[in-house]
Order: structure tokens, then sequence, then C-alpha cells
């Protein structure tokens, strides 16, 4: 960036007596606040604030909520336990334990796979990383609340029937 | 000897009343007023059977939590002092009340009662005597915390205190100078008068400059934005109360606003005729006072209608928005405005036009002080309108403020008074 | 001497040199190979080390090539780079690319060479390639499959060259060619995981790491086996404070590329169930927890000059641990009631390639200290009349039946690692730091001087062993100042009568075969 042209020395603008007298300015800026007061006052369903609960700001379907996780045909999970959604993660909030597949064509499997959403960052990494398109953010979900930590903790049977709301 | 004690007493009932109530609504009007400046919808959720009142639920909600919070006390605390101190404040700030008069005398059944709970020879001197007071509550509350933001805090309060009571006291020798008497009920009876026989003879008017020293040594004393360095969130945390919690940390709260009322209330007995309705003597009240009364319940019959309309109107608009009880507060709220307002159109049924001597009596003095009531609140809002308009001073702006502007233009307000006064009096 | 040309830059390379050698002197990298070993013998068959030879009209592979003076090699040109990608994609043809769960995956030859070399747009359909036998069990620690291999024959060369056993071979042409088992045979011999080392692709897999952790998690610290008299220098794969695997260090002094499966195995004790992480006290409940003040001083009430009637270490401790140990002994026990471990423990028959046949990691050092080894009878006729404590360093003299029972009237103070008989027996353990856990020298055998790395921290609050020695040391008025490993080592040379105190604390990485004045002789094996 160049700063050629701009003068070296930026002088302080002098203030007005009325200004230094700050009376007058006080006035001034308490025209302004009154002004929205009053058109608060008189037009209270146009604020800007959605009323949470009742309603809600529509998101668009590329929208990262909680992850879920997909299956196959016969119900079983998709994941293959390769790990690259937990390398990738920068929370390293995911903790996929592999086991051994009956089937030689499948191989691997997630024993367990948790993810911690507490330090979830929602970043999208994990479904990037995925070569078998196994975790996906689209539930849509972003009110997840509970009362202990153990339960943000979620399992690999939670996170494949994911279509629950927030609770959990 | 008993009538006076009850009499005594029914006035500081009253007193206490007026104020206790005023601190909820301006914690509400704070919160509500606040959120309207910054376009944001503030404390509307705490309801009781869905009535939600605007958010005025919501003081009563943080009154709970505060008493029903657990007290967390820093170890290394001087004990007895770290206890007393919010008291202290609280009982500082309900003091002041005493010398304000917050009506002109009611006559009764043959007797004329003084509406101020102690008519001091020495009012103004008490005001300020009292009210620095306050400072000690805060310094010892600071101080016994024994942490270092408190302490910052207490110190902050201290010097303030020092600063601004000089301009203060000289902002009331102006208007000592001018009324000649210390004595506040007289002060304020003086304000009825009219000067030149149009323009009311109030304190801002005999001494514009005076009030403006005295509302800014009065936002100095109450520790209100822009002089709320003893607070100031982002340099030492919450000032002299960050280590008080639960009741303690309430009582602290609730004082500033009540300060926040003397504030407000001293503002109006001092330079804006008090209890004084502008061109409205008592006597003139007393004599009108039939016509007065059915023009005055004519009105709010009207309003109350107008009121009921908005509510039955809004409930048509609301309905479906909320599935809960919430839903029928538009509809109750419309249905006690009809009430009232049915009520008060029945009550001129009453014949209201031939009221008694000692009605009209009555009648005057709850005018009276209504509308000083009406001052106060006027006067509460511009510290809160204030206090979210405009930015914080920092500490040595405050500093040299206090001591290098109010207190020479003070003084100089002082001497142009007593010139021109002796002028004015050359016999 | 033979100069040549390899990429317009001359090179001098003795007489005899493979050409691939001699390319990555002057490249600086090697080849892409896959089946070229400088261990094993030339096989010639991944055709992936092609180089263009000027006044030869075809292409040449490097690896079987000797150099000729005057030679002129291209290694990048356009015709090598097509070559080389062609044939990259033949090996790829049949490749079922199950990366995700492939445990080579971050270590693998395919991959890394079709990133540096490949990188072209497949055009075979996976429903087109040729499927063989995957999750192959053919021994006790290797997994076989068939669809990754890109039979190079490392693993076949391996069997017939180092070990002889030749258990595997080719079988088949083709495209239907695959490694596989001798009839009837298993690949059982205790350098099989060597295979699983020298397999460029996922074809041999561990069964021990299998799907234990994805490799490019793994930090990698210097260690040495602790297994036997050898020393392979082994290299600990650890993550989050736990070893997944060992793989062996080249170091042509000792081990050169291989490791013996036992040796490799050896981490599975670090993380047994019967590690010490807390010291223990005898109470009236049997053994109870001690928080580490009230252990050390238990410690030093039991331990008093002439209160303690043996001192008794172990091979399988650290050089500096001895060093320590045996001033600790003579100060408190005297030279008479003081071993460096029991005699005999340990010794096996050697196999000839790497085990050897005392299976102690620094039996060595005992010798070099003077400090003698004691029979478990008379060890237990010197216990069997006297009173006081029995100071036990490491190792488990208890399992011996007739050492336990002399010692039982002796209070016994035991610094180990496990839960072991002379642990349950005692009146106080503390414990200590096992040999990843620490940074530690060994002796070995040959009597090179090794120095094995800290990977993993020690459990819960087991110490190194130096630290508690030291600090045993300076409570009984020793003047000695060890502020650190440093100074350790520094009286380790001292003691070993080394010219350079300082020796130790440089050690170059493949370790140091010191001349020791004649007073302390090296034995043989």
């Amino acid at each position: 960036m160049s700063y050629k042209g701009l003068p070296e020395v930026v002088t302080r603008r002098r203030r007005s007596f009325w200004e230094s007298a700050y009376f007058v300015e006080i006035c001034k800026g308490l025209f302004v606040t009154g002004r929205h007061l009053v058109r608060n006052l008189l037009h209270t369903g146009e604020m800007p604030t959605v009323q949470y609960p009742e309603k809600r700001r529509e998101y668009g379907p590329r929208f990262r909520g909680r992850h879920r996780l997909m299956k196959r045909a016969d119900g079983s999970p998709r994941c293959v336990a390769c790990m690259m959604c937990s390398t990738v993660c920068p929370a390293d909030c995911i903790t996929i334990v592999a086991g051994e597949h009956p089937d030689p064509a499948i191989e691997k499997f997630p024993k367990t796979f948790t993810i911690d959403l507490l330090r979830c960052v929602y970043c999208g990494l994990c479904e990037e990383a995925c070569p078998c398109d196994a975790i996906r953010m689209d539930t849509g979900i972003y009110e997840i609340a509970a009362d202990n930590r153990e339960s943000f903790v979620v399992d690999k049977e939670f996170l494949l029937d994911n279509d629950k709301d927030g609770t959990l | 000897m008993v009538p006076v004690v009850f009499e005594a007493l029914a006035k500081i009932v009253f007193m206490f009343l007026v104020i206790m109530s005023f601190v909820p609504l301006l914690i509400w009007a704070e919160r509500k007023g606040s959120a309207f400046i910054q376009d944001r919808t503030g404390p509307n959720r705490a309801a009781i059977l869905g009535l939600r009142l605007a958010g005025l639920v919501h003081p009563i909600a943080d009154v709970l939590k505060l008493v029903f919070k657990e007290d967390v006390v820093p170890a290394q605390r001087h004990r007895v002092l770290y206890a007393f101190a919010p008291w202290l404040v609280m009982t500082v700030a309900m003091s002041t009340y005493a010398v304000i008069p917050f009506g002109d005398h009611l006559r009764l059944g043959g007797r004329e009662y003084q509406l101020v709970v102690a008519d001091l020879e020495v009012g103004l001197l008490y005001v300020l005597a009292v009210s620095s007071l306050a400072t000690y509550g805060v310094a010892l509350g600071g101080w016994a915390s024994n942490s270092k933001y408190t302490f910052l805090g207490a110190l902050r309060s201290a010097a303030s205190m020092i600063s601004y009571e000089i301009t203060m006291g000289l902002a009331l020798m102006g208007l000592f100078l001018v009324f000649g008497t210390f004595r506040l009920t007289e002060l304020v009876h003086q304000q009825g008068d009219l000067i030149w026989g149009w323009l009311p003879r109030w304190g801002i008017v005999v001494q514009p400059v005076g009030f403006l020293l005295f509302i800014a040594a009065v936002y100095a004393e109450t520790n209100r934005t822009p002089f709320d360095m003893t607070e100031r969130d982002s340099e030492i945390v919450a000032g002299y109360h960050t280590e008080y919690s639960s009741l303690k940390f309430a009582l602290f709260f609730m004082a500033e606003y009540a300060h926040m009322v003397i504030g407000a209330a001293l503002i109006a007995a001092l330079y804006f005729g008090g209890y004084q309705i502008p061109w409205l003597r008592r006597e003139l009240i007393e004599d009108q006072a039939g016509l007065l009364l059915t023009g005055l319940l004519a009105a709010g019959a009207l309003l109350h209608g107008w009121l009921a309309s908005l509510y039955f109107r809004r409930a048509r608009r609301e309905k479906g928005w909320y599935r809960d009880a919430r839903e029928r507060e538009p509809g109750v709220l419309g249905a006690v405005a009809l009430v009232i307002g049915l009520a008060l159109l029945g009550s001129l049924l009453l014949r209201p036009w031939s009221l008694g001597a000692a009605g009209a009596s009555v009648l005057a003095t709850l005018l009276q002080t209504g509308f000083f009531i009406a001052k106060i609140a006027c006067f509460a809002w511009l510290f809160i309108w204030v206090r979210w308009t405009v930015p914080s001073f920092r500490y040595d702006q405050v500093m040299r403020l206090g001591w290098q502007i109010l207190l020479p233009v003070g003084l100089v307000n002082l001497v142009v008074t007593a010139l021109w006064l002796a002028a004015a009096h050359r016999p | 001497m033979a100069t040549l040309t390899i990429d317009g830059q001359l090179i001098t390379v003795p007489d005899g040199t493979r050409l691939f050698d001699a390319c990555r002197e002057a490249r600086g990298e090697d080849l892409p190979h896959f089946c070229y070993h400088p261990d094993l013998s030339v096989a010639g068959v991944c055709r992936l080390c092609q180089v263009e030879i000027e006044g030869l009209p075809k292409l040449t592979i490097a690896c079987n090539t000797t150099v000729r003076d005057g030679m002129v090699v291209q290694t990048r040109s356009k015709r090598v780079q097509q070559a080389v990608q062609q044939i990259l994609e033949m090996h790829l043809i049949n490749h079922p690319v199950d990366c995700p769960i492939c445990d080579q995956a971050g270590e693998c030859g395919l991959q890394d060479q079709y990133m540096a070399y490949g990188l072209y747009e497949s055009e075979v359909a996976k429903a087109d390639k040729v499927r063989k036998a995957k999750v192959q069990v053919i021994g006790p620690q290797v997994i076989l499959d068939q669809e990754r291999c890109v039979l190079c024959t490392r693993c076949v060369r391996f069997c017939d060259e180092v070990t002889g056993t030749r258990e595997l071979g080719i079988f088949n042409r083709g495209d239907r060619a695959e490694i596989g088992v001798a009839p009837g045979r298993r690949l059982d011999n205790n350098y099989s995981l060597n295979t699983v080392d020298i397999c460029p692709v996922g074809a041999l897999t561990s069964r021990d790491f299998r799907f234990q952790k994805r490799v490019w998690l793994l930090r990698a610290t210097p260690t040495i086996c602790p297994g036997c008299a050898t020393g392979c220098n082994l290299r600990a794969d650890h993550e989050g404070g736990r070893i997944y695997r060992l793989v062996p260090r080249r170091n042509d002094e000792v081990n050169g590329p291989w490791a013996c499966d036992l040796g490799r195995l050896s981490y599975k004790d670090i993380h047994a169930e019967s590690r010490l992480a807390v010291a223990l006290a005898r109470g009236e409940g049997g053994l109870e927890s001690r928080g580490w003040q009230e252990a050390r001083a238990e410690l030093f009430g039991l331990l008093k000059p002439g209160g303690v009637a043996f001192a008794l270490a172990d091979p399988r401790q650290s050089l500096e641990e001895l060093v320590l140990f045996k001033r600790l002994g003579l100060r408190l026990a005297g030279e008479a009631q003081l071993a460096g471990g029991i005699a005999g423990e340990g010794m096996a028959e050697s196999d000839g390639i790497l085990l050897a046949a005392d299976r102690r990691p620094n039996r060595q050092a005992l010798r070099w200290l003077e400090l003698p080894e004691i029979a478990p009878a008379r060890l237990a006729e010197t216990l069997r009349g006297a009173r006081g404590t029995l100071l036990v360093f490491g190792g488990d003299p208890f399992a011996h039946a007739e050492i336990a029972a002399a010692a039982g009237r002796l209070r016994v103070v035991y610094l180990g690692t496990h839960l072991n008989a002379t642990a349950r027996a005692a009146q106080l353990v503390v414990p200590l730091a096992a040999w990843a856990e620490k940074d530690a020298l060994w002796v070995n055998g040959r009597g090179r001087i090794q120095r094995g790395q800290r990977a993993v921290a020690a459990p819960g609050a087991a110490r190194e062993d130096w630290r508690v020695l030291a600090d045993l040391l300076d409570h009984l008025g020793d003047s000695l100042d060890l502020p650190g490993l440093a100074a350790v080592r520094r009286l380790v040379a001292q003691e070993l009568g080394l010219a350079d105190l300082d020796v130790l604390n440089r050690l170059p990485v493949g370790g140091l075969q010191p001349e020791l004045p004649a007073k302390a002789p090296t034995q043989g094996e």
C-alpha cells in the first residue's frame, strides 16, 4: 500500500467553541437517540429483532448444522474409519476407533465414532475430507442444548439416526 | 403528641413508597429505554400468567433472583464494614428525602398539614451534608472488599465527591442569594411566583448557569454516565461493588437508582418549581376544583377508552403468534383499560363539580404532588437518556472539568449574582 | 573410480557401484522404485527406475546396471518421465485404491510415486479390475492383501536371503500372478514383520498395528531395543503418550535395516496393566498408595547406611542408573552386599541373525562397572540370616522362589516399573519410568554405547530412575551435584575412565564404541 500523496502529518481538527462547550453537543446527541426511541416506540413491529423461539430466521441449504452419518443400503454406517475427518478437524472433536469388519469387502469399520459437539467449530472440513460421503452436516439443526457436558459427546448410534431436534 | 408522630410516620411511609416504587420502574425504564434507543426490543420475556407488561415483570424476577442468589464474599474482607457499606449507602439515599416538600400544605378537618417530613431551617445544608455521606458507603465498601478494582472505584468515588461537592455548593449558594432562604419549603413556595406576570419564578429562570453547574454536579455525585468512573466496566470491572453479590449487590444497585431519584427530585424542587404547577396556584385550583375534576375524569375516561381500543386491535393482530398464555395479554389489558375508563365515566354521576372545601384541598394536593412526581420522572428519564447517549469522560477529564471549568464558572456565577442582586436592591 | 554424467552433472563413484545409487547421489533423491532394496539382491521386476543412457537405444533400469566410466545418463528427460508414468499406470491397473482403509496410506510407495510421477487420469474402471483375495492371515504377525500387491518380490527375497526360511513365493502368471505362502506353511519366523516394513504398498500389513492408528498421526522417537544384548536401533512411533509400534532404524554397525519381531513387540510391556503408576507402601491392609512426598520420607527412613542388608540391581537398567546405583549401594550396604543382577537370568539361544543369547540389554555395563552378578542360591544364603532392608532396583528377583523364601524377614524396598512378585512382597514400592519413558544409555554386547530417547511420558507418579537415585544420594550426603542428565553422563564417563567427560553428551546417532582403560576389558557376547 502506498501512502504517496497523503499528508504526512494529520492535523487535529480544531473544535469550535460550541463543540467544546459540550452542552450543545449533548443536546444534539440526545436528539439523535430520542429520534430512535420515538421511532421505535411508534413502530414496534418494524424492529429488526427476531422473536426467536416463535419466529425463526431462514437459512440457506448450504448451512452447516449438526453432523449426521450416512448409511449403506443395509443400514450400517458408510464410514470406513479412515480418520480423514478426525485428522483434518481443526477442533480435534472427532474420535474414531476402527475395528475389523467380518466382511473382507468392507474390512474396516468404525467401532466407535464420537463427536464432541462442544468442541466442534462447524467448519465443515470433515465433510470435505470424507472420501466416502459418510459424514454430512446437512441436518440444519443448530439448536443444540443439554444440561450436562457429557450429553454433547454424541456417539455413532446418535449420528446415524440424527433427525431429532436440538435437545440432546 | 400521638397525632404528630402518626403524621410524621405517614409522611415517611409515603415518601418511602414513592421512592421504592420509582426504583424498579427506573430499572425497567433503563433497560427498555436503552433497548429502544439502540433499536432493540429489550426485556419482554418474563411473564406472570402471560402478563408481561412490556417487560415490567422483569424487575420482579431480578429482585427474586438477587435475593436467592448465593452471597459470594471475598475471604480477606473487613467483615463489619463490608456488610455495613451497602446499608449505609441505602440509608443515606433514603434520608435525603426528608427535607424535600412533595406538596403544599394540606387543609383537612381544620388542621393544616405541612407536606414535608422535616421542614428544616437549614434544608439545603442538610441535603449537601447527607448526600455526600453516600460516598462513605461507596468508599468503605470498596476498601473493605480488599480488591484492587473495588479500591480504585472507591478512590475515584472519593475524588469525584470532593471535586463536585464544591461546584454543587457554589450553585446552591447562587440559589440561596436569590431566594434568601435555606428552607426548602420556602424555596419551593417562592418559585410559585410569576415574574412580570407571566414567567414562573423557577430556579432555572433566575439561575440558568447555576442550573447547568448543579445538574453536572448531580450527575457526578450519582456516578451516572458521563461521570461513571467509579464503576467503569472496561477499566475496573464493576468498580466499588465488584466483590458484592446477592442482596448486598442489590442494595448497591437500588441505591444507585434511589440516588437518581434524589437527584431528579432536587433538580425538580430547586430549579423547576417543585410541586408548583405554573400559572395554576393552589388557591386557583381550590376555587375551580369541581370543574377541574370533571375535566380530569372526562379526559381520563377518554384516554382509557383510547388505550382499550389500541389493546383490542393488538389482540386481533397478534392472534396465533405465541400459542400460549401470552396471547391473552392485550385482551386482558384492554379489558382492564375499558373497565377503568367506564369507572371514570361513571364517577361523573357522583357530580364531581360540587366538591366540598376539604375535597378541593385534597384534590389540589393530589394534583401538585402528582405534578412533582411527574417532574421527578422527567428528570430521572433524563439521567437514563443521557447515559445511553453520551460516552463517558476519562478520569482526568472528569477532574479537569470539575476543577478547571465548573469551579471557576461557579465562582463567577456567584459573584455576578451577588453584584446583580446588589444593583437591583440598591436603596 | 568411474566418472559419469547424470542429468548433466559430473559425478565420480567407485567402480562396481550400482547406477541406482549413483543417481541417488547425483539427484539428491531416489529414482522411482518398488523392488530395489539396498540390502537385498536385485530383482529388476518393477521397471520403475528407468533411465536413458546415451548410446543405448532403449531405456534401462538403473538398479540392475553397474556404472561405467564416461556414461551419460538422463533421469528426468521427457522419455523417462513418460515411461515412468506409463509403468506406474500399469502397476495401478488392478490396484483397488482402498487407501481409506489401508494401513499403509501415508507411507505408501504407490501414493508417493503417483503424486510425484503419475497424476494421470485412470482409464480402468473399478468394476473392470481383477479381484483377488483380501485380508489373508498368513502368519502370526502378518496379513496379506493380494489386491494391493505390485509383485515387487521384496518380501520373497527377504525370506530367501535374510532369514533363509523361504515361506513366500509368487504363484500364477500375468494379471493372476500373486504373492502367496508355500503350501502347508505360514509366514512364521521371528523376522516376519520386516516384510511389512519393506513392502512398498499395503499388501503386507502388521496384525499388531492393524487399524490402531493412521501413520501420519504418529510421532517418531529414536530408541534402543531392550530385548537382548544386540541393542537394535528402533524408532518408537507414538501418539498421545502411547507407543503404537516399533520399527527398525538403520544402523549398519548393529542391526542393518532389520529388527526381530520379539523386540518390536516389546513396547507392550510399557502399557501393561501391571505398570506401577503410584508409590505403594505396606499398611494394615497390604499395599496402599502413597503420595510422592510420603513415599520419599518412607524411602529415606528405610534406606539408612548400615541398615541395608543387600542391594540388588538388574541388567535391564541403563548405564547411568547402574553407575548411580553402584555409588548408592557402596554407601548403603558395602561392596560385599552389592550385586548387579542375578547370574544366568535371561540367557537363551542366539538365532544367528540378530537375536543374541543374552536377553538383557545392558549386561555389558555390569561388567564395565564391575558390578558382580550373584547366583540365586548364593543370594538366598546371604539373605537368610540377614536383618534390615533389601533394596531391589528393577528386575524381579522374587520370581526365584528360593530368594523370595530367604528374604522373608527383610523389609524390601522395590524401585521398579511393574507390579511383580518382588513388588507384591515389598514394604515400599517406588514407581519408575520404563525404557522408552526415559532418556538413557545402553551398552550392547559388543560394547557399543547407544542412546535411547524418551518417547512417551511415564504413567502417573512414576519418575525417571536417575532422579530418584540422585535424590537418595543427595539425602545420604553424597557431595555430587547432579542438576541434570548431562551431569550424570559426565559422572558415567568419569566412572568408565573415558578421557573426554562430555563424550556421552554428544553421542553420535549410531552410538559409540569407546576405548576403555585396561581395567575394564570388553568381554564377548
